[in-house]
Parts: structure tokens; C-alpha cells; sequence
């Protein structure tokens, strides 16, 4: 029962104990980030001031753009993969599975959530090392050895460890929830089953599709394990690039902007995704 | 037949998001340090070997004390909040709600630089607390969610009858909102336990000294190959699991319950 | 019935532009069973409401027992109230249910154990006590619910729609059950219904709602036979209702001049005025030849409808207005009709209600 009274006591100790724990231990901490990209450092120590130092020094540094592009262009392709794999699933357990394989697979595919991502990535470390199991496999059938690691597949296979789970379930729900017999409608007017994905699942579906890019895109671009360990970390990636600078030389103020370069990215991108979903689509 | 490949597919796709599962939990059993096709010989060598390592046992004990005391104030936080946005309309709600429910969109490691940054300020960093601060703030709104679902479920008009019959405000709260939500309580205990029992990046940055299960996985990897990792991994594994179970059994066959 | 026991002062209550009671002046007796009725949205709800505390009156006052109720809050209240979706706690026991109360106000174990019992053995489900009450059925629940409220000992009893999710066969059992509770405790009820069988088989007085307003307050028999308004003679329906100009009045009788004919009503009205006026279907008759009475009428047979032994006939004057007629199914059988037969209608002028509205 949702109703306006005046806040008495009751109602305000439910209310505010997450307005407090949050304000100091959530915006807190972000805002003293942003507030921390101006403090200077010297002689190893951080000393509060209001500089532009850090961000004049990180700006013009070649490295952080070449990171930074690295990052979005890895991230991109990551999200068009994620996207482009998951989406056959999604279809089948959308349109082919019955209510109950749904949601067993729905099940099944939020497990990885709670499992360690570093543990997997390991696993697919030792899967595909030179001398490893998938390599050991190609080689029966006289193929290989490939270089896996240290590569860009290597990064992208983390990449989908850690978002394909998701994005599967996101394009599901986005397709169970679209009316089926849309969809028998439109294979009755003699839309071929491509067409029909393209001129009336994906339009229907858009909001959810969006959501599920948007979410792939910032998994991957805020991750550092996969490119990490799996992708070799030759071309450092921004979350590389603010551990390097965080734990190796006490330089916090320049890994904040690096930090704060990330959030407006992901702020662009969501705002970009919501702007898209919401778009009225041109009628023809 | 245009079927079949699409089910085809499917299984390859599970496939591979459950393989490095799999693959970690038989390595672990692995007599071979770098393992490969064929396997070597079953081995419990690498069990054996994290059970005779007091650091690991300390980390399991700080992974212990972490999860518990995240999900413990993680889930009160997400029971004020879901109870407050059931209950009450109240003006800037938006913003509000956007308080507890971003942190999760945020990348971790963006979270971490941020903690670890503001915790030292304050001189709270690098303790097993400020880990649970940090797991809290990024769990709760699991908590929220799980249990704002269940009050959904209420009949709107039970918390007004328990009024009725001269329960207060507060007594209502003990003997009729706080027993509903009982079964979905548990599982968001459960849910943000997993979550923390996990989380490594936060907790690399913020623990200092103290080092959980996953932050000592971290360090192993770092070196080299180890197969004390899958071991570990297995061990992390079935207990993230049973949390999972256990907080789908209690949401899922209450439901069932309730519905008969 | 022993003095007022609620009485609703002015009261007026909206929520921002809705205005969903205006004006209430109401006073309900002690022991009386008062049922108000009336459409979804006409604020019968809401009245119960405010009885219980649930919502506060914006203006004017209610006062329980002579005490002025504005700012007591709901828990301090000893309005027990019986719910539309009864609102019983899902993971309590029957007897558990029936105790929450007595818990709550502060009752020790054995005393509520024991009132809660004997109230459950009252209502006949004394066997179900320690079993879940999703497990009960929809009968069994309901008679929990009301345990649950009247194990408090009230002076009044709020019911909001509690049989409206029964089957019929359990609705007349539940009335009955209903009406001799009441009779037994002597104590308040008020029924909050849509349903007009509902109010009209158990309650004292009816007080029918429209739009945030009292329409009328009577005992059923005044409501059916005298409907103040047409809102009331429709609500309450099978009436059929006429409007016209007044020919001639003198005496306390009038000539009322319908597109469907003039006709001779009882009552004081003037030359020229505009007037309406209700005749119950049930005091209508039918003949297949033009019968000598004071206000008869041509019509054609529509069709039929059969509920139980009783007939509905449906029929139209040549003026196109449709006229109802209710019989019982053997008076029928003197007739062998068709559809589209000519018939007459007459009644009694004393028979024929004039309505306060025009």
C-alpha cells in the first residue's frame, strides 16, 4: 500500500539507514575519487590541492590514448561477438524451448555468476596454452599447434566468460516476453524466418537487445582479468592501466582520471543505449 | 532439422560457458602440474597440499568472516530500502532507489581504486572490515531486489489487517512483514554471501594484509601454473553452489507453497 | 437498539483532486446491521475505511461510541475488520490467525489458546486448528477470517466484500451464518457490498452510495418498494422506470403524460411539472387481452429469462421504451407465448413510486 504521509519515525528508520551507508561509503567514495584526480604528488605522497596536473599530464600522454581506443575498440568487438553468439540461444530458448527449459537454462546460466571468474579464466589458461587440451585435441585431427594466448582471441575468449552468461539471459527475457502469435502472424503473411528476426522479433525486442549490449560492453570494458591473463597484457587495457598505476607507483591521483575517463565512457554508452531504446522508431 | 542446429548450438554454447567449470574442478584431481589431453593420474595431491598451508586456511577463515558479515548487513540494508519503496511514496524516490541499486553497474575495478582511496582517507582501509564495507555496498541491492519480489507478493491489505487487530507499526513489522519476507531473507542472505564469498577485485585493492580465498587465488595466479588454483577453485566452487541452491530452494518452493 | 454507536459528522475525504466521500452525515445504532452499497468507486470502501482508521477523514468528524476518532490510529482502534481478500497470515496456523489479535493486545498464552479455540469450534473448524490456512478452502478460510475479528470482543464488526469470492452455494450459507452471529452478539455490523441480494437478505438498514454521496438510507424494504432517486431505482434494478409532464394532479393523485401513454400515479405533484416514477417489476402484470385498470399499457414480447422458478419477461412499448414484468413460472404457463407478441401491461397507480429527482 503505497501512500504520501508525512515521514514520522518509523517511516524514516526504514528509509535512511541506506541514505547514510550509502552517501558514506558509496558517493563518498566516488566523489572523493573525482576530488582526488586534482591532488598532487610528491615525493610519494599525496597532498590535497586542486591541480589540473594530473589531468594535463594524462591527456596529452600518448599511452593513455592508445589504451584508451585499445580498450573501447576491444570492448566493441567483444559486445558484437557477445551479441552476435548468444543471440542463436536466445532465440531457441525464446521460441523453441518449453516455460520449464527456460527456465532451467535461465537457471543454469546464472551459475557462472557465483563461481569465481578468476578460477575460469585459469582454466581456460591452461585450455589454451600451447601444450594444453584444446591443443592436445586439434592436434588429433593434425592441426596446430595454434598460439591462443597472448592474443586477442585469448582476451576475447574472457570476454565471454565473463559476459556470454548474461547476455544470454538479457536477449532471452527481451524475446519471451515478445507475443507469439506476432510472430506466427508474421510467418503467415509469408515472412521468411530470417525476415522475421530482422522486420519483427528485433524491433519488438529492442529495449532488452539494447540492454543486454550495453551490459556486455561495460563488463568488458571495465574488466582487467581477461586481458590480463589471457590476452597477455602487451596492449594494456584502462583497468590495467589503473592497477599499474595504482599498486606500482602510489600515482592514485592519475589512476583516478583514468577511472573518471572510464565512468563518463560507460555514462556515453548507457546514455547512448537509452537514447537508442527509446527512440520513436520512423513508422513506414 | 533447422531445429536440431539450433539446439546444437545451444549445447556448444553451454558448453563453453560451463568447460572452464568443469575443466578447473577435473584438473584439480590431476596428478599432472601443467595438465593437458590425456589426463594424468587421479591425484589428490594439490588438496593435500592447500590444506597444509595455513595461509590458505587464514584466507578461507577472512573469505568466511567477509561473506557472513556482508550478507548480514547487505540484506538488512535491502530490506529497509525494498520495505521503504513497498510502503512509501515520498518525494526524489528515483533518486533514492538510484542510490542503492547503481554500484553494481559501476566496473569493479573503478569501485576498488574509489574504496581503497576514500577508506584510507578515513583510516579504515586495509582491514577485514573495510572489505565488508565495500561487499556491502555492491551486494545490497541483490538483497533488495530478491526481496522487494516478495513483497510484491503480499496481499496489500495484510500489513493494514495486522494494524487492525492492535498490532503497532513496529509489531506488525515483527510479527507479520518480517515472516513473510523470511524465505526471501534467506536467499538474499545467501545471494550476497555467493557474491562476496567471489569478489576479488575489491578486496585486492582494500584488504591490505588480509587476504581472502579469491585474493590468494589472485597471487598463486600471478606466478605461475599451480594447480593448488583449481583445488581452491572446487573448494570455492561448492560452496558458492550450495548458497545458490539453498537461496533457490527457499525462493522457489515457498512460492509453490504459498500458491496451493 | 440502544443509542448511536458511529456517527459520521460532515465527513469529507479526497485524495488530491479525487474526492471519494462528500459530505457524510451517517449514524449507525448499536446492534444494527447497516449495509452500504453501491458501485465500485462510489466510496463505500473508503467509508469502511475511515471507520477502521485506514484512511483520515480531510474534513468533519467521526466519533465511535461517542469518542471522537479523527486521530486514533488503527491499532488503537477496536474495529476488527473482515477483508475482501480476508488478509489472512500465510504462515500462521488457523489458531494462530485467530490469536494474532489477542497476541498483539497483549493476552497470555493459555487465555488466547483457549478463546482462540472456542471461537474456531464456534465457527465449525475447530478440526483445522493447527493446519496452514493456505491449505483451507475458500469456506473454511472465511470462517477464520471472521473468528479472527470477532475473537477481539468488538462492539462493531467491518466487513468489506468478504463473501464476494465464494461460490453462490456458500454465499447463502455464509449469509446465514452472518446474520445469526449477529443476531446472538448484539453487536454492530457493518457490511460494505455491491451485491444487492447480499444487503438486502442480511442487513437492517441499506445505505446506498453513488459518486462519494448518500443516494438513500432505509431499511431493504423501503429502498425496493420507495427507491428515493433514479439512480437508486435503477441500482436496485428491475424497476421500470417512466418520466413525463404532469397533465392534471388534484387530490393526491396525478396524470403523468410518458411517450409511452399517461398514467395515473399516487402523490402530490403540480400541473406542468416534469416527474418520474418506478414500478417494480414484480407488481407489473401481463394479459393477453386489454384487462379494465387504472394504467395499462400495449407492448410486444422480446424474450424470457429464467432464474430459479421466477421469469423475466422483456418487452417494448410502441414507443421503443423497454419495460420488465416478473412472475413466477407457473403464473406464466396460463400463457402460451411467442416472441413478438402483442400483450398487456397494467398495474396499480398506489403501486407506482414517484421519484424525488424528476
Amino acid at each position: 500500500m503505497t501512500r504520501n504521509t508525512k515521514p514520522d519515525f518509523y517511516a524514516l528508520s526504514w528509509r535512511l539507514p541506506i541514505i547514510i551507508w550509502q552517501a558514506l561509503f558509496f558517493l563518498g567514495p566516488i566523489v572523493f575519487m573525482i576530488a582526488m584526480s586534482f591532488f598532487l604528488v610528491k615525493n610519494y605522497r599525496m597532498t590535497e590541492a586542486f591541480e589540473f596536473v594530473n589531468w594535463g599530464r594524462m591527456m596529452t600522454r600518448g599511452y593513455f590514448w592508445d589504451s584508451y581506443w585499445h580498450t573501447i575498440w576491444i570492448a566493441s568487438l567483444s559486445t558484437l561477438c557477445g551479441m552476435l553468439i548468444a543471440f542463436p540461444v536466445a532465440y531457441t530458448l525464446a521460441f523453441r524451448a518449453s516455460e520449464n527449459t527456460r527456465r532451467m537454462a535461465i537457471f543454469l546460466l546464472i551459475i557462472p555468476f557465483f563461481t569465481s571468474y578468476l578460477v575460469r579464466t585459469f582454466s581456460w589458461f591452461v585450455i589454451l596454452s600451447e601444450s594444453g587440451v584444446l591443443n592436445a585435441m586439434l592436434g588429433w585431427v593434425g592441426l596446430g599447434p595454434y598460439t591462443m594466448l597472448n592474443t586477442t582471441f585469448g582476451t576475447l575468449v574472457g570476454y565471454m566468460t565473463l559476459t556470454l552468461p548474461l547476455v544470454v539471459i538479457l536477449q532471452t527475457l527481451a524475446m519471451a516476453n515478445i507475443d507469439r502469435s506476432l510472430v506466427e502472424a508474421a510467418h503467415n503473411l509469408g515472412c521468411k524466418p530470417l525476415q522475421t528476426i530482422w522486420r519483427v522479433i528485433l524491433p519488438l525486442a529492442k529495449t532488452g537487445m539494447i540492454v543486454a549490449a550495453v551490459f556486455c560492453f561495460i563488463l568488458s570494458f571495465g574488466d582487467f582479468v581477461a586481458p590480463f591473463y589471457l590476452g597477455g597484457s602487451q596492449d594494456p587495457t584502462l583497468p590495467i592501466l589503473i592497477i599499474d598505476t595504482t599498486k606500482s607507483g602510489q600515482q592514485w591521483p592519475r589512476a583516478a582520471v583514468v577511472a573518471i575517463m572510464m565512468m563518463l565512457t560507460l555514462f556515453a554508452v548507457a546514455f547512448a543505449g537509452i537514447a537508442l531504446a527509446y527512440r520513436k522508431r520512423a513508422m513506414s | 532439422m533447422r531445429s536440431a542446429v539450433l539446439w546444437i548450438y545451444t549445447a556448444l554454447v553451454f558448453a563453453f560457458v560451463f568447460a572452464p567449470i568443469l575443466f578447473s574442478v577435473v584438473f584439480s584431481f590431476n596428478s599432472q602440474r601443467f595438465p593437458t589431453i590425456p589426463l594424468g593420474e587421479f591425484s589428490t595431491e594439490w588438496y593435500a597440499k592447500i590444506l597444509a598451508d595455513p595461509d590458505i586456511w587464514q584466507a578461507a577463515l577472512n573469505s568466511l568472516i567477509v561473506s557472513s558479515c556482508t550478507a548480514v548487513l547487505a540484506t538488512f540494508l535491502g530490506f529497509c530500502t525494498a520495505y521503504s519503496d513497498y510502503r512509501y511514496r515520498f518525494r526524489l524516490k528515483g533518486a533514492y532507489l538510484a542510490l542503492i541499486l547503481l554500484p553494481p553497474t559501476i566496473p569493479l575495478i573503478i569501485m576498488a581504486l574509489a574504496m581503497l582511496a576514500w577508506l584510507s582517507k578515513i583510516g579504515m582501509s586495509g582491514q577485514l572490515y573495510s572489505i565488508i564495507i565495500a561487499h556491502t555496498v555492491l551486494t545490497a541491492p541483490f538483497a533488495m531486489a530478491v526481496i522487494r519480489l516478495r513483497l510484491n507478493q503480499m496481499d496489500e491489505n495484510l500489513e493494514a489487517a495486522a494494524w487492525n487487530l492492535g498490532g503497532s507499526e513496529w509489531a506488525t513489522m515483527r510479527h507479520v512483514i518480517v515472516p513473510f519476507c523470511r524465505p526471501a531473507i534467506i536467499a538474499a542472505l545467501c545471494l550476497t554471501a555467493a557474491v562476496s564469498f567471489d569478489e576479488f577485485a575489491i578486496s585486492w585493492f582494500v584488504s591490505g594484509l588480509n587476504k581472502t580465498l579469491p585474493v590468494a587465488i589472485l597471487e598463486i595466479v600471478q606466478g605461475n601454473i599451480d594447480p593448488q588454483v583449481n583445488a581452491i577453485g572446487t573448494f570455492v566452487f561448492l560452496i558458492s553452489m550450495s548458497l545458490i541452491i539453498l537461496a533457490q530452494i527457499f525462493l522457489v518452493g515457498r512460492q509453490l507453497k504459498g500458491h496451493t | 437498539m440502544s443509542g448511536d454507536l458511529v456517527v459520521f459528522d460532515d465527513v469529507r475525504k479526497s485524495f488530491g483532486e479525487f474526492v471519494a466521500v462528500k459530505q457524510m452525515n451517517l449514524t449507525i445504532g448499536q446492534g444494527e446491521f447497516v449495509a452500504i452499497m453501491g458501485p465500485s468507486g462510489c466510496g463505500k470502501t473508503t467509508t469502511l475505511r475511515m471507520l477502521a482508521g485506514l484512511e483520515a477523514p480531510s474534513t468533519g468528524e467521526i466519533r465511535l461510541d461517542g469518542r471522537v476518532m479523527n486521530d486514533v490510529k488503527p491499532h488503537e482502534r477496536d474495529t476488527p475488520m473482515v477483508w475482501q481478500s480476508l488478509a489472512l497470515f500465510p504462515f500462521l496456523s488457523a489458531r494462530e490467525n485467530v490469536e494474532f489479535g489477542l497476541r498483539m493486545r497483549g493476552v497470555d498464552k493459555a487465555t488466547r489458546t483457549s478463546r482462540a479455540m472456542d471461537w474456531l469450534d464456534r465457527m465449525g473448524i475447530a478440526e483445522f486448528a493447527d493446519r496452514n490456512v493456505a491449505t483451507l478452502s475458500g469456506g473454511q478460510r472465511q470462517r477464520v477470517a471472521l473468528a479472527r475479528a470477532l475473537v477481539m470482543e468488538p462492539q462493531i464488526l467491518l466487513l468489506d466484500e468478504p463473501l464476494s469470492a465464494l461460490d453462490a452455494h456458500l454465499v447463502i450459507r455464509m449469509q446465514a451464518v452472518l446474520t445469526q452471529l449477529q443476531r446472538e452478539l448484539g453487536i454492530t455490523f457493518v457490511y460494505v457490498t455491491h451485491s444487492q441480494s447480499e444487503a438486502f437478505a442480511m442487513a437492517d438498514r441499506v445505505v446506498i452510495m453513488s459518486q462519494g454521496e448518500i443516494a438513500q438510507i432505509g431499511t431493504p424494504k423501503e429502498i425496493y418498494r420507495a427507491p428515493a432517486n433514479r439512480f437508486v431505482a435503477e441500482f436496485v434494478g428491475r424497476n421500470n422506470i417512466l418520466s413525463g409532464t404532469v397533465t392534471a394532479a388534484e387530490a393526491g393523485q396525478a396524470r403523468i403524460a410518458t411517450p409511452s401513454g399517461t398514467f395515473t400515479v399516487h402523490g402530490t405533484l403540480t400541473q406542468g411539472q416534469r416527474a418520474s416514477f418506478a414500478v417494480s417489476a414484480d407488481l407489473v402484470h401481463v394479459h393477453s387481452e386489454r384487462p379494465e385498470a387504472e394504467n395499462t399499457l400495449g407492448c410486444r414480447l422480446l424474450s424470457e429469462e429464467f432464474v430459479g422458478s421466477v421469469v423475466t419477461l422483456f418487452l417494448e412499448s410502441e414507443d421503443g421504451h423497454e419495460f420488465k414484468v416478473q412472475m413466477q413460472e407457473r403464473q406464466l404457463s396460463q400463457f402460451d407465448l411467442k416472441g413478438g407478441e402483442a400483450l398487456w401491461l397494467d398495474w396499480q397507480a398506489a403501486h407506482a413510486h414517484i421519484l424525488d429527482d424528476g
